[in-house]
């Protein structure tokens, strides 16, 4: 029996269940009675960006083709015997799988038989099938994926934006690879990465719902062989803080012109959490929809209600990204770099800090009620290196000297990128 | 969890669900009213208008600093459309009072600009506010214009428009955009005093806890409204074309899309249901094990089912030199459930993905509100354990009669220029 440890919010007193368990797999329980619905996430900590590797035993890096985590996912759906979608067929349950450049998660949604669901989902995701007819098969089938994303304005913008901002880190590479990239994916490769990515002790299950821990902890003794941890390394390339290119455009069919404007910041190398929250609320306060800016923008016709911020970061990554849709992108340009500069000289209003901090808060209460949401706030903390609910408590501590600190520090002039899908 | 209807009078219905599970209250006042292509527009708009702004919050800025002050709540507008309906909706979240941090009353400042908003909108003799107006314009229109950077949505809007040509479902909830173009302040605003006054009304607040005082203040603020409203019926079959008609058009795009709508004119509407489902609502539909599993020729191929328009419509991305072959899949599929050639596993597989999204009802408050406004519009207030048994009873007979109703109408392509 592993030991359970409860994790609490001291803001809201909400709960759930953490266990490292023998086999090296980390468990998340939340158990929300009154629900109908159970949701669960079966995922490792493998995503897009993690092509070169190495296992403590292995002498050189591995190097694999762009865009294998995500036909890995695609491969785990096929058993020897059958589909997976055909498992879970029997039992009603909604079933799914995605892939993000830190990620790959496996998932299902359902009203009953959660412990059979769960079963399926943890023999699945333990028990590759590989062939070079089924690998063979899928290549036609991810080829047209990668050609609708490609269609994509959204995608486009985005990941021509991250290739003006990143010189070598494999973040500005696609999801899914190309085309061509995907064409060396091989039945060996794989498993290659099965084998070592596809450690229990690289994964994480969260599970929320109307369950019961006991037996959900009483199915992972039955299911999960135990894992020896092979210490697995993963390595980026170098990366300097210097964008590539400040200013991409692409013609495309589309009905309007979009944008995103990326700053580049500093990679965090401790306490992600505090800094990926203070920028979230810089990026708020620099968005916030009663600001002079935003007004004056909308009033202008330079931006619409598409406008709006985020922060993105991960594993050797951290930018804050303002997008929408506009037809003059350069004027949003020089807007935030302008708006920038003045709260850097004048500073932050407090009062408006406070709104924001309690829009922030309300926005992930509501979360707590959301059976999905929990089971994806569970997984995404602990593979980002934080506990669950620590977000509400860490919200409650930011001040505006440290929104402050972050927009002086880290948005800088010399470090945006500006990307813009044009209509043809 | 507690379910009331009740109706106010003058055609306006109040739903009320109080389950304590949830930490947040929401409303959705939906107008409906006939899509008419003179009216739509206007309606479009201004109901946008009056979901940005209110003669109290009278900026942009002043309504977006009270939401964000009140715990991030939420206040937003909707168009779509159901049958030949227009719906038009203002919808309002917020936080439950029990999670306020400084004790404030959430609940009754919510219902303080929702109401304003719905009955002091920023306007006078003049229409509405010239400012808020263009900017509410532009963004319906920023809509339409954007709604081809999605190329599989673009698609069925080209395929919904080929379907019901010469019918009010042809264009969108917004209209068109040259009739949204023609819209000013005053004829905004006139059309929105006229819906108001004529547009069949349903509302829906779902919350943790009893307010009463929700009920009470919109019954009495509706009645100071002098209505004349009439009831509404939503079931509008679309006709079938007497030649199937085929459209294609040519963008610079990667992937070719295609979408195929099917009409039928039987009323075993669970039937059709049922069969919709094996056709093509699962992963383990007949569309997707044939057409993307064993021919490996697209992502997606999935179908849809408008009830009220009698309409079925298959979409899917795929090479420009394999459209024949999909579409020749898809016809080989419909087919084989003309024939009756549906497994066991297919229709048990089918019931049971319904039985596990009807049983997740009430786990959102959004799931309460949808369901019944379903209820609504059909005009069969049952609950969805009850609408699951019957789909229970229904046989592959009733499923094969219905795919034999089902006739190709009419196809629309999205061709890549470059595969020339």
């Amino acid at each position: 029996m592993s030991d359970r440890e409860i994790i609490t919010s001291k803001r809201t007193g909400d709960s759930c269940i953490h266990v490292k368990h023998k086999s090296g797999l980390d468990v998340y329980i939340r158990e929300m009675p009154g629900f109908s619905t159970v949701y669960a996430l079966f995922g490792t900590k493998y995503g897009s960006v993690n092509t070169t590797f190495k296992l403590a035993a292995d002498k050189e890096y591995t190097e694999v083709p762009n865009g294998i985590a995500h036909f890995l996912e695609h491969k785990l759906f096929e058993n020897e015997d059958c589909g997976v979608f055909e498992l879970f067929a029997r039992t009603g349950a909604q079933c799914n799988a995605y892939t993000s450049f830190d990620k790959t998660c496996y998932l299902f949604s359902c009203t009953k038989d959660y412990t059979e669901n769960l079963r399926i989902l943890l023999d699945f995701v333990q028990k590759p099938y590989f062939t070079k007819e089924n690998v063979d098969k899928e290549q036609g089938i991810i080829g047209q994926e990668i050609r609708m994303t490609n269609d994509n304005p959204e995608w486009r913008v985005f990941f021509n934006m991250l290739r003006g901002m990143y010189h070598s880190h494999p973040i500005q590479i696609d999801i899914a690879g190309t085309e061509e990239s995907i064409a060396q994916i091989d039945a060996d490769l794989l498993y290659k990465c099965y084998d070592t990515f596809y450690n229990l002790n690289n994964m994480t299950l969260s599970i929320a719902g109307n369950i019961n821990a006991d037996e959900i902890l009483a199915i992972c003794d039955e299911m999960l062989r135990p894992c020896e941890d092979k210490g697995l390394e993963t390595v980026f390339p170098e990366e300097s803080d210097t964008i590539v290119e400040a200013d991409i455009r692409e013609k495309q069919s589309v009905g309007a012109s979009i944008f995103q404007l990326g700053y580049k910041c500093l990679p965090c190398s401790e306490d992600f959490l505090r800094k990926e929250l203070t920028a979230s609320l810089a990026v708020s306060y620099l968005t916030d929809a009663s600001s002079e800016m935003y007004n004056r923008l909308l009033t202008e016709g330079i931006i619409n209600a598409s406008f709006g911020g985020e922060v993105f970061a991960g594993d050797g990554y951290f930018s804050v990204i303002f997008s929408g849709e506009s037809e003059n992108p350069d004027a949003v340009r020089d807007a935030v770099a302008n708006e920038i500069k003045r709260i850097s000289a004048e500073g932050i209003d407090e009062k408006i800090f406070n709104r924001i901090k309690k829009a922030t808060y309300g926005d992930l209460v509501r979360q707590l009620c959301n059976v999905t949401a929990m089971a994806s706030a569970m997984i995404n903390s602990h593979m980002a290196g934080y506990k669950a609910f620590e977000v509400v408590d860490t919200v409650s501590e930011l001040t505006a000297e440290d929104a402050l600190a972050f927009i002086r520090n880290e948005l800088l002039a010399d470090k945006t990128v500006l990307s813009v899908i044009e209509k043809i | 969890m507690n379910y009331k209807r009740t109706e106010f009078g003058g055609n306006i219905g109040f739903t009320s669900v109080v389950d304590d599970k949830f930490n947040t209250c929401s409303i959705r006042i939906t107008m409906i009213t006939p899509m008419n292509s003179d009216t739509a527009s206007n309606y479009s708009v201004a109901n946008n208008i009056i979901s940005d702004v209110n003669s109290k919050l009278n900026t942009i800025a002043a309504m977006n600093e009270k939401l964000s002050e009140l715990y991030g709540a939420g206040l937003a507008s909707s168009v779509s459309q159901r049958g030949d309906m227009q719906l038009l909706s203002l919808n309002a979240t917020w936080l439950s009072n029990r999670f306020a941090i400084d004790g404030e009353d959430i609940t009754a400042e919510m219902l303080e600009i929702v109401t304003d908003c719905i009955f002091s909108p920023l306007a006078d003799e003049n229409g509405f506010d010239e400012d808020i107006f263009r900017l509410s314009k532009k963004e319906i229109l920023d809509i339409i214009d954007s709604s081809f950077n999605n190329k599989r949505e673009y698609t069925l809007i080209k395929a919904r428009e080929i379907a019901y040509k010469g019918e009010p479902a042809q264009n969108g909830g917004n209209g068109t955009r040259e009739a949204v173009e023609a819209v000013t302040p005053v004829s905004a605003y006139a059309a929105y005093k006229k819906l108001l006054e004529t547009a069949q009304i349903e509302i829906f607040y779902v919350s943790p806890e009893e307010a009463p005082e929700v009920q009470e203040t919109l019954k009495a603020k509706f009645a100071a409204v002098k209505r004349n409203s009439q009831n509404h019926i939503f079931p509008a079959p679309s006709p079938l074309k007497s030649e199937p008609v085929l459209v294609e058009e040519e963008y610079d795009v990667r992937q070719a899309k295609i979408a195929i709508n099917f009409k039928y004119d039987i009323d075993d509407v669970d039937a059709v249901h049922l069969m919709c489902v094996i056709f093509g609502g699962t992963p383990v539909s007949k569309l997707f094990m044939n057409v993307r599993e064993k021919l490996s020729l697209c992502y997606y191929c999935a179908c849809r089912m408008s009830e009220f328009k009698k309409t079925i419509t298959v979409d899917c991305g795929v090479e420009k030199a394999n459209i024949e072959k999909a579409e020749a899949e898809i016809m080989n599929q419909l087919e084989e459930m003309r024939k009756g050639n549906i497994s066991d596993e297919e229709l048990q597989s089918a019931l049971l993905a319904l039985e596990n999204s009807y049983a997740s009802f009430g786990d959102t408050p959004d799931s309460y509100s949808s369901w019944y406004f379903g209820c609504f519009c059909k005009n069969e207030y049952i609950s969805p354990k009850e609408h699951f048994e019957r789909l229970k009873a229904v046989t592959k007979e009733r499923i094969a009669a219905a795919a034999a109703n089902v006739q190709l109408d009419s196809t629309y392509h999205m061709l890549n220029k470059e595969a020339e």
